[in-house]
């Protein structure tokens, strides 16, 4: 009697299911960035050496252009409405971390508004944004 | 005679594998994108307002930063590297060293941002800020 033997098929990996993967990957991610998407105002970022990370859990950022004017979440701003801004973001959550993005050529009195009022609140923390020196 | 006709061959796209090279691809881009959000700077404490601290007064050294960005210790101007040095030299000799700076108001934000950038270089520790007052 002949016995045959049964041929083993060799290992395949399915490639198909690749692409199901990276476009799961891909929503997933997207979705991500969506969340961390932040309204930009268009300023010349000062420029330093020894920065740090400064990025909190949870973070709110107050732009200063060139002109002074302020802008937070895209929209121009006086102090007054900062102030309450920010008492809520801190009430909310004590941690959160203001970031202030002024523009290189401002005068520094439009950024010391800001602080006078952060200290005003009795907030202890801020983070001076800037990038590094690009020569 | 009978003529056949060639079947072409189905090309599947997803076996290709060529979608999930452009998936990857735009996920790698989104990643990078989202690496761009984060903030790099610099902390500063804050003090509450009107509050005091008492400092020997041995340990102070006063700077005044100008509009035009020059940095005068009393009433003298000096170039950033002299700054440094003095900095340096002073905290060797009294490592509690405050280094309390008044800038102009209308001093660009850049130099201000200069200064603490020195400040953080050479370790200062105790660094502290006013904005001068307006002079009629």
């Amino acid at each position: 009697m002949n016995i045959r033997r049964s041929r083993r098929r060799k290992p395949l990996v399915p490639i198909n299911s690749m692409s199901d993967i990276a476009f799961l990957l891909l929503i997933f991610i997207m979705l991500i960035s969506l969340i961390n998407y932040r309204q930009e105002i268009k300023i010349d970022y000062p420029e330093g050496e020894y920065q740090e990370v400064t990025q909190a859990d949870k973070n709110l950022e107050i732009w200063v252009d060139q002109g002074g004017r302020i802008f937070y979440d895209g929209a121009q701003v006086t102090l007054t409405y900062l102030e309450g801004v920010i008492a809520e973001a801190a009430a909310e959550n004590p941690a959160v971390r203001i970031h202030i993005l002024g523009d290189k050529n401002t005068a520094f009195k439009n950024v010391n508004g800001i602080l006078e009022t952060l200290k005003l609140l009795n907030h202890r923390a801020v983070s001076l944004v800037v990038k590094e020196p690009s020569n | 005679m009978r003529i056949t006709t060639k079947r072409r061959n189905r090309i599947d796209i997803a076996e290709s594998g060529a979608l999930s090279d452009l998936a990857f691809l735009l996920i790698i881009f989104f990643i990078i994108i989202a690496v761009f959000n984060v903030n790099t700077g610099f902390i500063l404490g804050l003090p509450r307002k009107n509050s005091s601290k008492i400092v020997n007064v041995e340990d102070i050294i006063k700077a005044r930063l100008g509009p035009e960005g020059t940095v005068f210790i009393e009433d003298e101007p000096v170039s950033q590297e002299l700054l440094e040095k003095a900095v340096v030299e002073r905290l060797k000799l009294r490592p509690n060293m405050t280094f309390l700076l008044t800038i102009h108001p209308e001093t660009p934000y850049q130099y201000v941002v200069d200064i603490v950038n020195l400040v953080r270089k050479d370790e200062v520790e105790n660094f502290s800020f006013r904005m001068e007052e307006f002079r009629k």
